[in-house]
């Protein structure tokens, strides 16, 4: 219960973005520290959140192309001065921003002679090329130059077997991975058996998002592989014929949100998420499309605000609203809901 | 032609120099010289003759194209036109003839035969002369021998033996007298005697038989034939037999030639003129005199060395095309001797000509020269593997193939490196395993001197008188047998101050000994750090801290890289990747200086004094090694160049420089033991961003052939019997479409083999079909082309070649792309190679202080035992370049500034990129080179400090693609009914005695039997098996012996010995014999 030692202590843990940078469109840096973090946190933290920074996030990335009427993907295109393995190859190395889920349409369509960068690919609203100035193909001749493309939002890379697609598109193996370097180091200070740590936390992207969201990504998604244990009595029907010999300790929400009640020490609510207040799908998603992924997040909007968010209906509100009622102490409603 | 202009400066010379010097002469002198040798061809009944003259031989341009003659599998060549005279009766004609077709040299120094790139490699000889030997026999008495070898490589030793006689070995068996050979060389015993400086010697071994012998010439001949063709009996004189010695000993092992001649003439002090290129009396005599001079110790005892380069020639491309060429002419002689006689026999009026056109006539010269390309040992399939490998083809030499040594056989003396072969064979870019010194590497700036095929290498001359009289110093190409009369400073005088050189001493080279001399002594000093060394070899950064070996297999490795999807310059380098990637011309250079019109991925249009030009480029081409050819351009539109300018850019090179690899960050520790044994261990970074990505073009081809009974195979789409799926790449003629993905098993050319349908030869269902739906089963066999095992890509080109209606031949190319994987080899500039053992997700690889994951781990146990720490060194300063944005390029040798020259250059410059970059890291003064670095798993930092830095890392062309292979049943060799070998053949794994022994060991019988029963040649069982197993029942036990013991009973008969097996009945003694 690392939360509630640190909650226990003098300080509270906090967050600071020290440092954040653009180096250029596809190089962002960004320098975090976390204090205070007793002996040893630092590291646990550290290298879970550089790992997780490295592996787990999502990133948005051409995944296939279609061309005209080329015969495979190693022939040339008259009047482009690459061949058509190359334009795929500058193609894998765009960065896109985008939080779109599921696979989207793009294209590209123009008429040379003229210099093809990611400038000139179509994309859906939702999303965007971070660098503009990305180089595609260059066109010699005056000819008319159309692409279409497919979009995805995935995790790490994938290297797809090249079946034989009858519309004549091309696989790219896309790199999903957005985050281009992490590192941490540990700083102790203090004395004696004040002594505590603070971590820093450096993050260099492509582009596609900034450091800041990186991390809090990368945070999320990490208490995403630990919120299994916290519905362990849900999971634990395997454990039914143990269970009058030894009893797991469970440590549901519930219960801790009446530890959290009896010790009245003010609540983290930033640190409550809503994955953890067992909405029903559909809440749910409405709500993480709204970027609300914390207790704290959703407490901060207003009702206004929650019925403005796509396909929230009265229903999810009066859910939200029990849920809350049942869990959280009265006052506190009283004080950050106002509705 | 070729030739720099400015010669004085001594640059590099083109490193495809050699093979074009070489075809040059050929064209210009050779083919001269073999037509003046064409003789007059008369025929004295019809007072006829035909002439062919030496002056104004013309040669057409090529018909066809380069490129075609590659894609349509023609002979890349060019019409000969000889000036021809033919007198008949009064009258006389005169006329351009064609003879025939020369395959022609193209800018890449090889020839295009049938289609397919090929090269002939420079044959080093022992030159023919005379050479000396004492040696001691087993008793301990000196034995001297002079071994003369012809122009041919034939020997005839002549020696002299303890009762001071003198005997000529001519033949591996026989030896005969001295006077029996002089004599039947023509010369009597007066003249014999009054041409020896030592004539009571010569009277004093013959005895009254031997006297007899050659009191004649016909005499002495009979006696020699019968000595040298073993024969015995009673012979009598005649013309024939005078020809056929004439033949057989005479031109093959008496032909000296031009370069024989002269080496004769230096040897014995001889002044027989030059064209005298045979061997005479007079030579025998000279020579036996020297042997006597010998033995009496009144002659200088100087061994001749073999091994000095001084004693060998380079036999070039020049002069095997031209003995091909004669032997074509002789040829060429012989049909047009036939055509005249049938000439008569019609009453037609022959031209010069209608005497050389019919086509077994005219196509004489090509064939000749097909088969000389297909069969000739030297001439190879162009090694095409990378620019570099492409480039170091042409500069080999070989002392294998006809008329030199063999790999089984050669001495270690004669693959030893001799203090001759200093700036003239590289010694260290040698061939591994059986071959090893006896296939070198020309030094980069080592000529072939054509007229005597010697090797040269140049040096500065700086002799005290010269450097007076003129300012600037004199380049001088020394030959072998020159260079030790010189006193040759090593490069090392360049580091010595000019001003107060006449006070210093240099270390030198003077008669193959190492000394250190005074400046003033010496004569000429050598040019280049490079000097010595092949182009692989110049192209390993810090060479000098490496042992001889690694850098041998760097040279050979550096040979093998294959080129990578996006390549990148080294940052370490040596200076000599840019004249590399040019000379191997696998970039377009312009040939003329204009304005660029358009580029286009396929072609440049260049506008030159107001023409345009077309230049096309190569596009994911196959090249000989499978590997892939793509031409890049390189320059934008309306952009004027220059003469000499890159157009686009080639496989393997950037920026006009080689870039045969990566730059990767590689730290050198033990990781999880996956680095055990020279294993490498790698981040999926290299996998996912296609660094060590590389494309692969196979070609697959099928030809249809007409059966015994005359039906032609066919080509169709309607396959019967076969899966729907695997036909689902097929286009509507039944080839495979283009630009389809196919796996192995897919069919690639559907094929059906008519086959003759007699009654007794269905199947069994077919009888049942035939019976029941009146169906007519197929007539004919499947045949068709299937991609196989390991094979998947996309077909990129299908090419039809029809030479008549019913040959047709298909080739279908298919290009693979390979991701790097577990089981690629790898492996640096240094020798240091390792095969790849995992490969870790980014976030598992270690990591240095800034977070940056390694790229790949090394084993440090790699280094000190191969003692190649150029490594080690490169890597560092790789680090130090990759942080302050530089290149370095490093000559050999730079230790000669100043001490550990190398290791100060790399630590400031880590220092410099320390500093520059505000990561103290990079360099840490109690380790510097050395970094503390982080386990990626645990964030835990490891133990001791690790090295870390950029390699430039290779990726070979020994890929696991090409080599996995498994077996679970599969083909059988014929005789020991054991599983066949090769991968090629679907073969197993061979249990030889020693694993036997494994087994055995552990006393696991039941593995033991089922691996050379079942598994493998007993036949009975292992089809028993298969049901067995397929029902589930119980494995049958055999009790009677395998194929292999058959067949060794079988070879024990053919020895006249009886192997039994008898059993014998406990009860009633009964013997029943088993057949075995």
């Amino acid at each position: 219960m690392v939360r509630e030692e640190v909650a226990g202590s003098t300080q509270t843990l906090q967050w600071k973005c020290v440092e954040s940078r653009v180096d250029s469109k596809r190089l962002y840096y960004g320098r975090f520290i976390l204090s205070p973090l007793r002996k040893g946190q630092a590291d646990t933290v550290g290298i879970a959140l550089r790992r997780a920074l490295l592996g787990e996030i999502e990133g948005t990335c051409i995944t296939r192309a279609k061309f005209g009427s080329v015969p495979h993907e190693y022939s040339t295109i008259a009047g482009i001065e690459e061949s058509v393995q190359e334009i795929l190859l500058n193609l894998k190395e765009i960065v896109l921003r985008s939080n779109l889920y599921g696979v989207r349409d793009a294209s590209i369509c123009v008429k040379g002679p003229r210099y093809i960068t990611a400038q000139d690919i179509i994309l859906p609203p939702s999303v965007e090329t971070v660098d503009t100035a990305q180089p595609i193909a260059n066109l010699t001749e005056p000819i008319d130059f159309c692409i279409d493309l497919q979009i995805k939002r995935d995790r790490g890379y994938q290297t797809e077997l090249r079946k034989n697609y009858q519309d004549g598109s091309y696989p790219i193996d896309a790199v999903s991975m957005p985050v281009r370097n992490v590192n941490y180091s540990i700083f102790s200070c203090g004395n004696g058996n004040e002594k505590h740590e603070i971590l820093f936390l450096e993050i260099w992207t492509n582009g596609s998002l900034t450091p800041k969201e990186a991390l809090y990504e990368a945070s999320r998604n990490l208490i995403d592989l630990f919120l299994p244990f916290l519905h362990a009595e849900e999971e634990g029907t395997s454990f039914e014929e143990n269970k009058n010999r030894f009893t797991p300790p469970l440590f549901t929400f519930q219960k801790r949100l009446t530890n959290l009640k009896k010790n009245k020490k003010g609540i983290p609510l930033n640190c409550i998420f809503i994955d953890q207040l067992e909405l029903t799908s559909r809440t749910y998603n409405c709500l993480k499309r709204a970027n609300i992924h914390t207790l704290l997040d959703l407490l901060s909007k207003t009702e206004e605000d929650l019925m403005r968010i796509d396909s929230f209906r009265m229903e999810d509100r009066k859910h939200i609203w029990d849920t809350l009622e049942k869990h959280l102490p009265i006052d506190l409603l009283k004080n950050k809901l106002s509705f | 032609m070729l030739r720099n202009g400015n010669e004085g400066m001594s640059t590099i010379p083109g490193f495809s120099q050699i093979q074009f010097e070489g075809f040059f002469r050929f064209i210009n002198q050779a083919l001269a010289e073999e037509l003046d040798k064409f003789p007059t061809i008369k025929d004295p009944d019809h007072e006829i003759a035909f002439q062919l003259f030496a002056k104004g031989y013309q040669l057409l341009e090529p018909s066809i194209k380069e490129r075609d003659a590659v894609y349509e599998s023609l002979t890349y060549s060019s019409e000969l036109y000889v000036s021809a005279r033919l007198i008949f009766g009064f009258d006389v004609q005169k006329q351009t003839i064609s003879i025939g077709n020369i395959p022609i040299m193209n800018s890449l120094g090889t020839f295009i035969i049938n289609g397919i790139y090929r090269i002939v490699i420079n044959q080093i000889l022992l030159s023919p002369g005379i050479y000396y030997r004492s040696e001691l026999d087993h008793k301990g008495i000196s034995i001297y021998t002079g071994t003369i070898i012809s122009d041919w490589g034939g020997r005839s030793e002549l020696a002299i033996d303890k009762k001071e006689r003198i005997w000529a070995r001519v033949s591996r068996k026989q030896k005969i007298s001295i006077l029996v050979l002089s004599s039947a060389m023509g010369s009597n015993l007066r003249e014999i005697l009054d041409n020896v400086s030592y004539p009571e010697i010569f009277l004093s071994f013959p005895n009254a038989k031997e006297k007899k012998r050659i009191e004649s010439k016909e005499k002495a001949i009979l006696e020699f034939y019968q000595q040298f063709a073993c024969v015995g009996g009673d012979l009598v004189f005649s013309e024939s037999l005078c020809e056929e010695l004439q033949k057989k000993f005479f031109q093959q092992k008496c032909e000296l030639g031009r370069i024989g001649r002269r080496n004769m003439n230096r040897r014995l002090n001889l002044d027989i003129p030059q064209n005298n290129t045979f061997l005479l009396p007079r030579d025998v005599l000279a020579a036996t005199d020297h042997l006597i001079g010998m033995k009496f110790g009144t002659g200088i005892l100087d061994d001749d060395d073999m091994n000095h380069l001084k004693n060998k020639r380079i036999r070039s491309v020049a002069d095997l095309l031209q003995d091909q060429f004669g032997l074509a002419l002789g040829r060429l002689q012989h049909a047009v001797q036939k055509t005249i006689r049938r000439v008569f026999i019609r009453q037609s009026k022959p031209t010069p000509q209608t005497l050389v056109t019919p086509t077994s006539t005219s196509i004489l010269l090509i064939t000749t020269y097909e088969t000389f390309f297909g069969t000739y040992p030297l001439s190879q399939v162009f090694d095409q593997t990378n620019p570099l490998t492409q480039t170091v083809h042409g500069r080999k030499v070989s002392c294998l193939g006809p008329g030199g040594l063999t790999g089984r056989t050669a001495s270690f003396r004669s693959r030893d490196i001799h203090p001759s072969h200093y700036g003239r064979i590289c010694p260290i870019d040698t061939s591994e395993g059986i071959n090893v010194g006896l296939t070198g590497s020309l030094a980069i700036h080592a000529r072939i001197d054509h007229l005597w095929g010697s090797i040269e290498s140049p040096f500065y001359e700086i002799s005290a008188e010269k450097a007076k009289e003129k300012k600037e110093r004199q380049v001088v190409y020394l030959s072998p047998n020159r260079d030790e009369y010189y006193m040759i400073a090593a490069g090392n005088s360049l580091s010595l101050n000019q001003g107060i050189q006449e006070e210093q001493v240099v270390p030198a080279r003077y008669r193959q000994e190492f000394l250190t001399i005074a400046w003033e002594q010496i004569h000429v000093r050598s040019i280049f750090p490079f000097q010595y060394f092949s182009i692989g070899g110049s192209l390993i950064p810090f060479i000098e801290h490496n042992d001889a070996n690694r850098a041998l297999m760097s040279s050979n490795m550096q040979r093998q890289a294959v080129p990578l999807s996006r390549s990148e310059k080294c940052i370490v380098g040596t200076g000599l990747e840019r004249q590399t990637a040019l000379d191997s011309r696998v970039s377009v250079i312009a040939e003329r200086e204009g304005k660029i019109i358009s580029t286009d991925s396929h072609k440049i249009l260049l506008s030159s004094s107001g023409k345009t030009i077309s230049i096309p480029l190569v596009n994911h081409r196959r090249s000989n090694k499978n590997t892939c050819m793509h031409q890049k351009p390189r320059v934008p539109r309306g952009k004027s160049i220059k003469k000499g300018q890159i157009l686009a850019e080639g496989a393997a090179t950037v920026g006009g420089e080689l870039a045969l690899g990566k730059n990767v960050l590689v730290a050198y520790m033990p990781w999880e033991g996956y680095n055990f044994e020279d294993a490498v261990l790698i981040s999926e970074r290299l996998v996912y961003e296609d660094i060590y990505t590389s494309f692969h073009i196979r070609k697959y081809e099928i030809q249809t052939d007409t059966t015994s009974q005359g039906s032609a195979e066919k080509i169709t789409k309607e396959i019967p019997h076969l899966e729907e799926h695997l036909l689902r790449n097929l286009d509507k003629n039944g080839v495979v479409r283009l630009g389809s993905w196919v796996e192995t098993g897919d069919i690639l050319v559907g094929k059906l083999t008519p086959q003759i349908a007699s009654e007794s030869s269905y199947i069994a269902e077919a009888g049942l079909l035939r019976a029941i739906f009146g169906l007519e089963v197929s007539t004919s066999k499947e045949t068709s082309l299937k991609l196989p095992i390991g094979g998947r890509g996309r077909v990129i080109d299908v090419k039809w070649i029809q030479r008549d209606p019913l040959d047709i031949m298909v080739r279908v190319y298919i290009l693979q792309k390979r991701e790097i994987k577990v089981g690629d080899k790898v492996a640096g500039r240094h020798g240091n190679k390792g095969i790849i053992s995992k490969i870790l997700p980014r976030q598992d690889m270690p990591y240095l202080q800034d977070g940056t994951p390694v790229d790949m781990v090394f084993n440090p146990l790699g280094v000190p035992s191969r003692m190649n720490v150029g490594q080690i060194f490169e890597s560092s300063l790789g680090l130090a370049g990759d942080l302050l944005k530089k290149h370095y390029r490093i000559a050999p040798f730079d230790e000669r500034y100043e001490q550990e020259a190398s290791r100060k250059l790399v630590f400031s410059e880590l220092y410099e990129a320390s500093k520059e970059t505000k990561n103290p890291w990079v360099f840490e003064p109690e380790y510097p080179g050395k970094s503390r670095i982080f386990d990626g798993r645990t964030g835990d930092p490891f133990e001791q400090p690790v090295l870390i830095g950029k390699s430039y890392i290779l990726k070979l062309i020994h890929q696991v693609d090409e080599k996995i292979h498994g077996r679970s049943t599969g083909p059988y060799s014929l005789v020991t009914q054991q599983p066949v070998r090769g991968r090629a053949k679907q073969g197993g794994q061979r249990v030889g005695e020693m694993e036997v022994w494994a087994l055995e060991g552990f006393g696991v019988a039941h593995i033991l039997q089922e691996i050379l029963t079942y598994k493998s040649d007993h036949l009975i069982a292992r089809q028993e098996i298969l049901n067995a197993t397929i029902w589930g029942k119980r494995i049958p036990n055999h009790e009677d012996p395998p194929e292999s013991f058959r067949v060794l009973v079988r070879e024990l008969r053919s020895l006249a010995l009886e192997l039994n097996h008898f059993l014998v009945s406990e009860k009633n003694f009964q013997v029943n014999r088993e057949e075995v």
